[in-house]
């Protein structure tokens, strides 16, 4: 990992400027927690890493947006983002999967920004964010633009950002008479990678299920939405029969792959088990008010 | 500090906070880790990426052209320094670096020396090599009759005498084949009212040590100096000295405190390559792995245990064991795991007509050796599985026969050895008795099933092996115990500071241990088997009643009258007219043994003690995911009577939980010979979330009467029931067998489902 | 010299120390430069902790950290807990519970017992699992080091 320089832009168009060039040596540096792993490895070998440090005065701010949604700087720690007043009354969905989301060191680095574009389908940001709706702006060489995170990741560590892209803010939209649940699933130790994340978003109007957004993460390629499942629960009442259906509708359309932490077929049956309980826990949880 | 004055006795068996407790806590304790020495080079190792292939051509150019590299060796210029660079405690088989042939992915075949770390792991990936990739094999069965061939002539090293029978032989993967014949199973079997015959696997694991393996080699004038992280230091002496045709004097090998060693830092790891290097370029060489590098040098067996039992009116009357170790590319001490496990495969159990095959193979995977337990806990996992087995289908409580078919004080074991101090059938009982076995056991409701199970076990120590120690009182009565035993966490530094304490009426706090020095602390086989204690403690206790002896003639010699109230430091002054001189009195040990005759595998003395542990769990398993959770652990262990009972309480403790982890979910897995997880990334370990919600270490009130101070080793112990405790307790609450290790959540499912059909 | 390598200041430890840093060597590395080893490498991927330092008052794994990033901040290690000549509350529990064997990765369990002591003076079991559950003990001595914790904080609170 020798000899790499180290960059300091004072400014996000400086860095994008830095960033847009065609080599992929060039990469941006924030909390660095998985950039590093891949550094000392010899995965990445970079030439200019652009830091982006120094740019947190500007875009690691949290806010509540006037919907009584939630904006958060990119460069927002993990931790920050824990314990940030505003995230807990608005989405306390967050703040409970941080607590077993990597560790407090980890945390206490790892941005936002980057935990979404690093692209790994094993994180548990995305599939909650998604399933609050969020979405994330952009901004690069060609301007400013907003993608939905269900709609951030194209592949196995892809993503759709594009050359000197950053991503500058995570927005989330009001979450009033939304119930949302989050749900891991570890087959080896606990403080394992996810062999299955389940992310679930509920609009229930006078007991029954308006609006949902279902995702799956980890027990598959990349982060995914289950519309069938999302399909069976709209207009369902809010209980058990419509939490098994919707569950069976999970398994049946995601497409889980194999790996270490077990089988695809394993994993679709654990997706019927965590579907359910997800739907159950947010049930439970109840709206935010 | 550090004078002695007289204290009441009681020593042994106070709770001594760990006398480096302070070092550990500021971070100040020393490790190989820290030393840095003027003119050091540092190394990164060069790997084989086949499992088993001839080397064609190894290419260094790109990597000696690099800045900053000192240089690039090969197998070929470690043999101007040792022209036969071949060693091992059991074989010599494992060459310094490769020559020739590499026998497994990871191997080490080049090393680059550079003045900084960073540009030695930038040269090593400019290295490539070329090899005639040959037919591996993996599978510890396969080997037995397999084509391919991991060694073609095998040379016993010849250097302990417990393995003085091993034979040189020519086209086998056999290292070691383990026999014993008791009494006449067929016929046995041929009587019986019922016969059980299972097979168990053990899957292979790695120590993973959080100190990594570290190696420093300094050369001098006709000599050498070499700081390791290491648990036998005495033996890397040797064994050094044996390499360069030296005399053990002008090797000197030091050992500060180790960050873990479970065995994985046992016998001679890297020092042989640092030693060479360090000749080679005269210049001081520290090679320190990394966490992944770990996974290519020593690891735990994998193992395929089949196990065929006779029973006859509710009492086991025959026991056939076959038993094959999967030992890796290189023997390293394999062949005494295989043999001294052998010794106790059919279990804690009285049964008249045995016959064991307890088979080492090699195999082109990284290499095995001993890991907490030596092959114990793999042996446990299946004759305790297997015990349960019948007992369910017999329709007898599990623990009723056990107790039924118990192996008793003085009765004769497998071996022919007679049972003595061993409290096998009081493990059984604390267990048996903190779960309330014989009361009604909540079963859980819905999809979480509850269940319990206890498994217990025994081994024989390592023997006939060599301790000695000695006590050096100064002049002002202050005193040191110098010895080669390696505290590596176990707490035996302490321990043998209260032995010193105790038998000369000091305060172990004022007990100064003197870590390996191989200049100044005499010989001592290794740190492993929980030796140490019983060993090492009787030449500390010994070398102790020495010193005390001397002082008494000192005193006599002085005029004094017997008892007199003099202490150490007024007899100094009495003889040399002011503070001066020395005590030094030296103890040494070796239990007697009498090796396994041929034929029959059959010994009156194969041990001079028994460890006995035991554990019993409560566990709850999701059956919709099939994840298994232990909600209450109950350890036990006979270890006589304890020197010190937390250190020991937190033996049996760790133990359990590593254990723990070897059961549920650590696996080195494989992609034709290259582990696909060498890292915590992927190889994970207990963390602080997978401890059961509740654990309780018991000790079983014993006495082991040949021992210092009634005392026996421990460190192991508390694996031995852990693994099939698990299983049978599954089995209690799914009515599944699992039959192969880890236990992993998709396991249990798949089991589920089959039984529902 | 590498010339990726760069003059950074920082305070160690409370006093302010500079030191010429190449672009790739991590924290941990610099560390071992000042002749502080408590802070060490063993997994090399910030999963075990053995590695805690705070930085500017904040927990990180110094294996991956990079040195030239704590250029201008604040850096604190284990060996910062008694330079008083006394042991910390939670270095003293360590001792009193026997928290620790092979004392490999007991100074990063250290440093995260006090930043957790700090944040919440009175964590219950869970909240002391949830937080050190990014730090690993080979010998497993999680038993006592969860007690060790309790005890610290019941020193640590005020009469």
């Amino acid at each position: 990992m020798r000899g790499f320089e180290l960059v300091h832009p004072a400014s996000l168009d400086e860095a994008i400027k830095l960033l847009d060039v065609d080599d992929p040596t060039v990469r941006p540096f924030s909390g660095g927690t998985a950039l590093m792993l891949m550094m000392k490895t010899g995965v990445f070998q970079p030439s200019i890493l652009v830091h982006l440090g120094g740019l947190e005065a500007e875009h690691a701010a949290v806010a509540v947006t006037p919907e009584g949604g939630l904006r958060i700087g990119a460069l927002a720690t993990l931790t920050s983002v824990e314990h940030s007043a505003e995230v807990v009354r608005v989405a306390p969905v967050i703040p409970r999967a941080m607590k077993r989301l990597a560790n407090v060191r980890v945390r206490n680095v790892a941005r936002i920004g980057g935990n979404l574009a690093h692209g790994d389908p094993h994180m548990d940001l995305p599939p909650v964010l998604s399933s609050l709706g969020g979405a994330v702006t952009v901004r690069g060489p060609g301007g400013t633009r907003s993608i939905p995170i269900e709609g951030l990741f194209s592949g196995y560590y892809e993503t759709v950002l594009t050359r000197g892209e950053l991503i500058t803010d995570v927005t989330l939209p009001s979450q009033r008479g939304w119930a949302s649940a989050y749900l891991k699933c570890t087959t080896r130790s606990a403080d394992d990678w996810p062999t299955l994340g389940v992310a679930v978003s509920l609009k229930v109007t006078d007991g029954a299920i308006a609006e949902s957004r279902v995702m799956v993460s980890a027990a598959t390629e990349k982060l995914t939405r289950l519309p069938s499942a999302e399909a069976v629960l709209k207009g369902a009442n809010a209980g058990e029969d419509a939490v098994a259906r919707a569950a069976d509708a999970a398994a049946a359309e995601a497409e889980t792959i194999d790996d270490a932490r077990g089988s695809a077929e394993y994993k679709t049956e654990l997706l019927r088990v965590y579907v359910k309980r997800a739907l159950g826990e947010a049930i439970r949880n109840g709206a935010v008010q | 500090m550090n004078v002695m004055r007289p204290m009441p006795a009681g020593q042994v068996g106070r709770s001594v906070p760990r006398l480096e407790a302070r070092q550990k806590v500021t971070g100040r304790a020393d490790y190989v880790h820290n030393v840095v020495v003027p003119g050091m080079l540092y190394t990164k190792v060069f790997r084989s990426t086949v499992a088993h292939g001839r080397i064609l051509s190894i290419d260094t150019s790109a990597a000696e052209a690099l800045e900053g590299v000192y240089r690039v060796v090969t197998g070929e210029d470690i043999k101007t320094i040792v022209p036969e660079p071949y060693y091992g405690p059991a074989f010599h088989d494992q060459p310094v670096l490769a020559l020739e042939k590499v026998r497994h992915v990871g191997e080490p075949v080049a090393v680059v020396l550079a003045e900084d770390p960073y540009i030695a792991a930038e040269a090593v990936q400019l290295i490539t090599a070329e090899y005639e990739e040959l037919e591996p094999v993996f599978d510890e069965v396969e080997a037995v009759t397999s084509k391919a061939v991991v060694h073609e002539v095998l040379r016993p090293a010849g250097t302990f005498p417990d393995l003085k029978h091993l034979v040189g032989r020519r086209d086998t993967n056999v290292a070691l084949d383990y026999q014993l014949r008791r009494g006449d199973v067929d016929a046995a079997f041929a009587a019986a009212d019922h016969v059980f015959e299972h097979e168990f696997r053990t899957q292979q694991t790695m120590h993973t040590p959080l100190e990594p393996m570290v190696s420093l080699a300094i050369p001098g004038h006709e000599s050498l100096t070499i700081h390791t992280a290491s648990q036998s230091p005495s033996f890397v002496r040797i064994e050094i000295a044996r390499l360069l045709g030296w005399p053990e004097n002008r090797v000197r090998v030091l050992v500060p405190h180790l960050g873990g060693g479970f065995g994985a830092k046992l016998y001679i790891k890297l020092e042989a390559l640092v030693a060479c290097l360090a000749l080679l370029v005269r210049r001081p060489v520290k090679l320190s792995l990394t966490m992944e590098e770990q996974f290519y040098t020593i690891t735990k067996h994998a193992s395929t245990f089949r196990i065929k039992s006779s029973i006859k009116n509710g009492k086991i009357t025959g026991r056939r064991c076959e038993v094959f170790w999967n030992g890796g590319a290189y023997a390293d001490i394999g062949p005494r795991v295989t043999q001294k496990s052998g010794f106790t495969a059919p279990g804690p159990y009285d049964i008249e007509n045995v016959s064991i095959d307890s088979v080492a193979l090699y195999t082109n995977r990284p290499p095995a050796g001993a890991l907490r337990g030596f092959g114990i806990p793999q042996l446990v996992w299946a004759y305790e599985s297997h015990t349960d087995l019948i007992a369910r289908d017999l329709g007898i409580d599990p623990v009723e026969f056990r107790r039924n078919n118990i192996l008793r004080e003085g009765r004769e074991q497998a071996t022919g050895t007679a049972m003595k101090d061993a409290a096998i059938e009081a493990v059984l009982d604390d267990i048996a008795q903190k779960m309330d076995w014989s009361k009604p056991f909540d079963r859980g409701t819905g999809t979480v099933k509850r269940g319990r199970g206890i498994a217990i076990g025994f081994k024989a120590s390592i023997s006939p092996t060599t301790s000695v120690a000695i006590v050096n009182v100064y002049g002002d009565g202050s005193c040191s115990v110098y010895l080669s035993t390696v505290d590596m966490g176990q707490g035996s530094d302490t321990a043998m500071a209260q032995i010193v304490a105790e038998t000369l009426g000091i305060e172990t706090e004022n007990v100064k241990v003197i870590h390996p020095d191989t200049d100044v602390t005499p010989y001592d086989m290794a740190t492993l088997g929980s030796r140490s204690t019983f060993h090492m403690g009787h030449a500390v206790k010994l070398a102790a009643q020495h010193a005390r002896d001397q002082l008494t003639e000192l005193a006599a010699s002085l005029g004094l009258p017997a008892g007199t109230n003099y202490g150490p430091k007024e007899l100094f002054k009495k003889k040399y007219g002011m503070q001066a001189g020395n005590i030094v009195g030296v103890g040494s040990y070796i239990p007697e043994y009498t090796s396994p005759a041929p034929e029959t595998g059959l010994s009156a003395n194969v041990t001079p003690f028994w460890m006995v542990g035991g554990t019993g769990v409560e566990i709850e398993v999701d059956t919709e995911t099939g994840h298994v959770k232990i909600l209450r652990m109950i350890n036990a262990a006979d270890l006589g009577r304890a020197l010190n009972p937390k250190v020991v309480e937190t033996q049996l403790s760790g133990a359990a939980l590593m254990q723990l982890g070897f059961t549920l979910f650590e696996n080195m897995e494989y992609d034709n010979g290259q582990v696909t997880n060498a890292s915590f990334a992927d190889y994970k370990i207990p963390g602080i979330h997978d401890i059961p919600a509740r654990i309780e270490n018991d000790i079983v009130e014993a006495e082991q009467t040949n021992g210092p101070y009634g005392a026996k080793g421990v460190g192991e112990s508390a694996t031995f029931g852990v693994s099939p405790a698990i299983a049978n307790a599954i089995h209690d609450a799914v009515g599944v067998r699992l039959t192969e290790m880890p236990l992993t959540p998709e396991s249990v499912f798949r089991a589920i489902r089959a039984k529902k059909g | 010299m590498d010339s990726t390598s760069r003059q950074i200041r920082f305070t160690l430890n409370g006093r302010p120390v500079s030191a010429r840093v190449e672009s790739h060597l991590d924290l941990v590395d610099l560390l071992r430069r000042f002749d502080l080893f408590g802070a060490r490498e063993s997994c090399g991927q910030g999963l075990c902790g053995c590695c805690t330092v705070l930085v500017d008052g904040v927990a990180v794994s110094g294996c991956l950290t990079l040195a030239q990033l704590v250029d201008g901040k604040s850096v604190t290690t284990v060996e910062s807990l008694d330079e008083s000549g006394e042991l910390s509350h939670v270095q003293q529990a360590f001792i009193d519970e026997g928290a620790f064997q092979c004392g490999f990765c007991t100074p990063g369990f250290v440093m995260m017992a006090h930043e957790l002591l700090k944040q919440n003076p009175d964590p219950n079991e869970t909240e002391i699992r949830d937080y050190l559950a990014g730090n690993l003990c080979r010998c497993a001595a999680y038993p006592e080091i969860i007690r060790a914790v309790r005890s610290a904080a019941d020193r640590m609170r005020p009469a």
